[in-house]
């Protein structure tokens, strides 16, 4: 770090340092275009690291984390935040795959490739000596110029129309990036019918807490199915209850089945046998009075928060009473909702009308293995659904989560917003190309930056058909051709290699609402790169 | 341009003066005698805290020939304070005021100010966007303009032009138990409680024991307790309100009670937003719920909680004494969101000042370019060395305009002689030209609304003067030795002496 030195310092005559800052040799300081540099650098590196993942070619990468789990994936939001990136620009880029994730949802990758090819043309148009500023003001410019566009030739869609066709292909795009993309019209209705069950079309809303995504390794991929209705991970509280229960009346609890405990701290003396006998025989009331409060309500099948007693669990099983304990606060919640039930704190407050009513909740066992999980189907108001993945190893089901995950965002963001755009580069290549034709008005020197915007839109096709395994420049020239010849055509990069380059005919489109988000995240964050001149940081960093 | 600093696992990325002073953690005195000027201007006014570090850095750039030509530091402060007093007067001669608060005409001026405070920022592209949310927020407020009282959330994801500003109270859903998602989330005009509370069963004391004599007592005692928060929760539902908020948590059982009741609650509000609440709804925080009296309700024209981004809030709208305003910001990045606050807090803090002080000049180094020719002019009817510093202080003026040229990428010394020559023409027409930083060249940055509050320009110029005179009034440093350190070679370094030359004899 010696360089690093005296680079913060002030000297006085005799060229001794001023100490100004505390700890100031322990700190390095870059500056000017070094700086940016150095930045720019650091986050290419991450986007190029992104880069093979892009398309329905795209790699996947395997990430270890520090203790040694391990995570397949090919999802860009994902990807960033397992690699754990030390480098505070770089981090940036992380921050932007996942504000992408957390709005949108899909196009995490595009959005972080973007903003590399940003950069890197940022980084030439510097080297001429541009100030970064006016780069920015630029792309900015640009950016405007291409949301406008895209959203004047976007696509206003019925997308239930057809029996929600468009939705379901829309989910097809999405998930034929993925690794599950062998099964992708499967998983797709399935997303679609996941998010129509629990839609508010009137609002054009959809509350993913009431989708439920678990998983359970075991099985194939194709044994996914979607359960309209509550699945969790617990069994029955004694192995020999009813493992079906028809017409289920459910008592919620979120009291233990035990003998209730005053909250003060308190001592119970006994002195005599006497007293003693007394006091078990009153534990044994309790138990007797508890089950005798939950039949009297007539419910059916109990559903816990806490613990049982052994006692109770006799008890229970021998009044024909099933009953699931441990089940955590949030699925709780998800039953209460589903089945219209009221959570009960007290056994004296059960009555029959804070009974949840569901048509069926039974316990299904997964091959051969322990594995149990309790289904609750046909809930009284239903809006709850639950996505159970199955897959040959974990981390096929974690990846194929992710994947269902990102199928269910867009098929939502489509509901939200029906305007589309095409994919495959497409979308890019139009403003790419609308940006070129108007850049020559510009009387300024953003001119130049503009131009540069351009071009790095153009690096999305050239990225998928690297990935596709054509060649990029020759792709991308011949999409810009035949689309500036004739600007009704929509042609993106021909990735699965079908030999159609009409994105219309292929049904490859995203949401409008994703692209312009894409593009406006993407300047934001490299204005916010660019727009830094001096770094200081601890010396270890470099 | 922006810097980024690291101060342990946390980067920061700004260009605020202030920010940055106070990350980089100053430790040499005269160094730290400027950086709390500029703090002092953050304070004060909220803007203008680089301007202040510049110009107290050109007033002593100045200051350093003249001490090594041998004059005595006395004199060239002096110099300073009466040039700084001329500075301060005509700006109040050329100030632009407007009186009547209620035109349309005071809005605009204040939404020009928080532009040309916006300018700057990361945000400046959308400085039209912010400098009305701004004005919006800071209009709500009463007479005595509580900062306080606009809270500012951020939400991580979406565009900044998703930001908005709410007319009310926003924060975030708190910390919820089982049963909160069966309360409902919308109410019109419903009635608040505010508490200061635990709503939860538990232990009414904490070091109390109850020895019970025989197994009967026992239910007497767990009834008891339930009894206790159960009284508590009737009290509230008593009061007819619909929504519970309280600073303490509210436990699961509170929470399943109020949505057997259609009945909404937050607990572990954080202060500020309870305090919030408080003033836009009228209600009162309370501490007991034991007679509530209707007056201390607090009433609110629409309650919805709502999804932004990936978070969750809850929102109170057309709050009939409104007093508050909230603006959510959204953004790519954290780094991105805390950087566009930092920028608002700017604007907010300028557009209150305005609103104190209706009065505006113009910048983009329009007003220190014209107070440089006065104060030239001046110096020149003076006999004496004052002369000479007088003058080297309007030579200092023009750091301004030349910083801001050379900062958007253009060449300083052409612009600076541009507007030399248009402030040094006969007639009024040239006074408020500045840098036009967007095409290179110069323009009215008056009519371009390119506006500052006077006050803030008054406060920079005598602040920095302050500071660099301080500076300049230090003859030796003594420095206490560090206790059993050794004193290293660089730190003896510090202890110079004589008047700023920083070497020994």
């Amino acid at each position: 770090m010696a360089s690093a030195q005296g680079q913060f310092l002030a000297f006085d005559e005799f060229g001794r340092p001023f100490i100004v800052i505390r700890e100031q040799e322990k700190r390095a300081r870059v500056k000017g275009l070094e700086a940016q540099r150095a930045n720019i650098n650091a986050a290419r590196a991450v986007s190029n690291l992104l880069r093979t993942s892009l398309g329905p070619k795209g790699m996947d990468k395997i990430l270890v984390s520090q203790d040694g789990d391990v995570t397949i994936t090919n999802d860009g939001a994902t990807i960033m935040e397992k690699m754990d990136v030390k480098h505070q620009v770089a981090k940036l880029l992380v921050e932007l795959s996942q504000s992408q994730d957390n709005e949108i949802g899909d196009g995490t990758t595009g959005v972080v490739i973007l903003a590399g090819a940003l950069l890197e043309s940022a980084l030439n148009l510097l080297d001429k000596g541009l100030h970064p500023l006016r780069v920015c003001d630029g792309f900015e410019r640009a950016c405007a110029i291409a949301v406008k566009h895209l959203e004047a030739t976007s696509q206003e869609l019925d997308v239930f129309a057809n029996n929600n066709e468009l939705l379901k292909k829309a989910a097809v795009t999405c998930l034929c990036s993925k690794v599950v993309s062998n099964r992708q019209n499967e998983l797709a209705a399935i997303a679609v019918e996941a998010v129509l069950d629990v839609a508010d079309i009137k609002r054009k809303d959809v509350n993913f807490e009431h989708i439920k995504v678990e998983g359970k390794p075991g099985g194939s991929l194709e044994d996914t199915c979607l359960i309209r209705g509550i699945v969790i991970d617990k069994d029955m509280s004694h192995p020999q209850m009813a493992k079906v229960v028809k017409d289920a009346k459910i008592a919620i609890l979120t009291c233990p089945f035990e003998p209730p405990k005053p909250k003060t701290k308190h001592k119970l003396e006994i002195s005599n046998a006497e007293d003693y006998r007394k006091l078990y025989e009153q534990e044994q009331q309790y138990f007797v009075k508890m089950i005798e409060d939950v039949k009297n309500s007539g419910s059916n099948i109990v559903i816990c928060q806490w613990g049982f007693d052994d006692e109770a669990n006799y008890l229970l099983h021998a009044n024909k009473l099933p009953a699931v304990r441990w089940v955590g606060g949030v699925e709780i919640e998800l039953i209460a909702m589903a089945t219209g039930a009221r959570i009960v704190p007290r056994f004296s407050e059960l009555s029959s009308e804070k009974l949840g009513r569901a048509a069926c909740v039974r316990e299904i066992g997964f091959g051969t293995t322990d594995d149990k999980m309790i289904v609750i189907e046909g809930c009284a108001n239903t809006s709850a659904v639950t996505v159970l993945v199955r897959g040959g190893n974990k981390m096929i089901v974690d990846e194929a989560k992710r994947c269902l995950h990102d199928a269910l965002c867009v098929v939502r963001n489509l509901i939200r917003d029906s305007r589309i755009v095409y994919g495959g580069g497409c979308a890019e290549l139009m403003a790419s190309l609308e940006i070129t034709k108007v850049v020559d008005m510009e009387p300024s020197i953003e001119q130049y930056a503009m131009r540069g915007f351009a071009d790095a839109l153009e690096d999305i096709s050239n990225a998928l058909a690297e990935n596709s395994g054509l060649n990029p420049i020759e792709t991308t020239t011949w999409l810009k051709n035949e689309m500036k010849n004739d600007p009704s055509k929509r042609y993106g990069v021909d990735c699965n290699g079908v030999g159609i380059n009409d994105m219309k005919e292929l049904n490859v489109y995203e949401s409008l609402q994703s692209k312009v988000q894409q593009l406006q995240l993407a300047t934001q964050v490299v204005r916010m790169i660019l727009k830094i001149d001096d770094v200081f940081a601890p010396s270890e960093y470099s | 341009m922006d810097k980024l600093i690291h101060t342990g696992d946390k980067a920061t990325v700004t260009n605020d003066g202030a920010t940055i002073i106070q990350l980089l953690d100053i430790v040499h005195p005269a160094a730290k005698a400027l950086a709390d000027v500029a703090e002092a201007q953050d304070n004060e006014v909220g803007d203008g805290t680089t301007s202040v570090m510049i110009l107290s850095g050109e007033f002593l750039k100045e200051a350093k020939s003249f001490i090594e030509d041998g004059m005595h530091s006395r004199t060239i402060i002096k110099g300073f304070r009466e040039a700084t007093r001329i500075a301060v007067q005509k700006i109040r001669d050329v100030e632009y005021k407007v009186t009547n608060h209620q035109s349309p005409e005071f809005r605009e001026l204040l939404v020009k100010c928080a532009k040309t405070s916006l300018n700057s920022k990361l945000v400046a592209s959308y400085k039209e966007f912010f400098a009305e949310i701004v004005v919006d927020a800071v209009m709500k407020l009463d007479a005595d303009l509580e900062k306080n009282m606009i809270g500012i959330k951020h939400v991580q994801g979406g565009s900044v032009l998703n930001s908005f500003l709410v007319d009310g109270v926003a924060f975030k859903k708190t910390f919820s138990y089982a049963g909160f998602e069966q309360q409902p989330k919308k109410f019109e005009n419903p009635k608040i409680v505010i508490l200061n509370l635990e709503l939860e069963l538990k232990s009414e004391k904490e070091n109390a024991e109850i020895r019970i004599e025989n197994p009967e007592d026992y239910q007497s005692i767990v009834d008891a307790e339930w009894d206790i928060i159960y009284g508590k929760l009737e009290n509230i539902a008593k009061t007819g309100a619909k929504v519970v908020l309280s600073k303490l948590p509210i436990g699961d059982l509170a929470t399943q009670y109020f949505a057997d009741r259609n009945m909404f609650c937050a607990g572990r509000v954080a202060q500020e937003d309870i305090l919030r609440v408080a003033k836009a709804t009228g209600g009162q925080v309370l501490t007991t719920v034991s007679e509530i009296a209707e007056t201390s309700l607090g009433t609110v024209g629409y309650f919805e909680e709502l999804q932004i981004g990936a978070e969750r809030y809850n929102i109170f709208k057309d709050c009939p004494n409104s007093k508050t305003a909230t603006i959510v910001l959204r953004g790519g990045a954290e780094q991105y969101i805390e950087e566009a606050e930092r920028s608002l807090n700017d604007a907010i803090m300028v557009v209150r000042r305005a609103i104190k002080h209706a009065s505006v000049v113009a910048g983009g180094g329009a007003i220190e370019m014209e107070l440089s020719r006065i104060i030239r002019e001046y110096s020149r009817t003076i006999s004496g060395k004052h002369q000479l510093v007088v003058n080297s202080y309007a030579r200092a003026l023009e750091i301004i305009p030349k910083t801001l040229a050379e900062n958007a990428g253009f060449d300083a010394v052409e612009i600076l002689n541009k507007l030399r020559q248009k402030h040094a023409a006969a007639s009024n027409e040239g006074r408020w030209f500045g840098v036009d930083v967007n095409k290179g060249s110069i323009f009215d940055t008056f009519e371009q609304n390119i506006w500052e509050p006077s006050l803030v320009k008054v406060n920079a110029i005598s602040a920095a003067c302050e500071a660099a005179c301080l500076v300049l009034s230090v003859d030796e440093t003594v420095k206490a030795a560090k206790s059993e350190q050794e004193v290293t070679q660089a730190e003896m370094a510090l202890r110079g002496r004589g008047r700023g030359r920083r070497f020994r004899k």
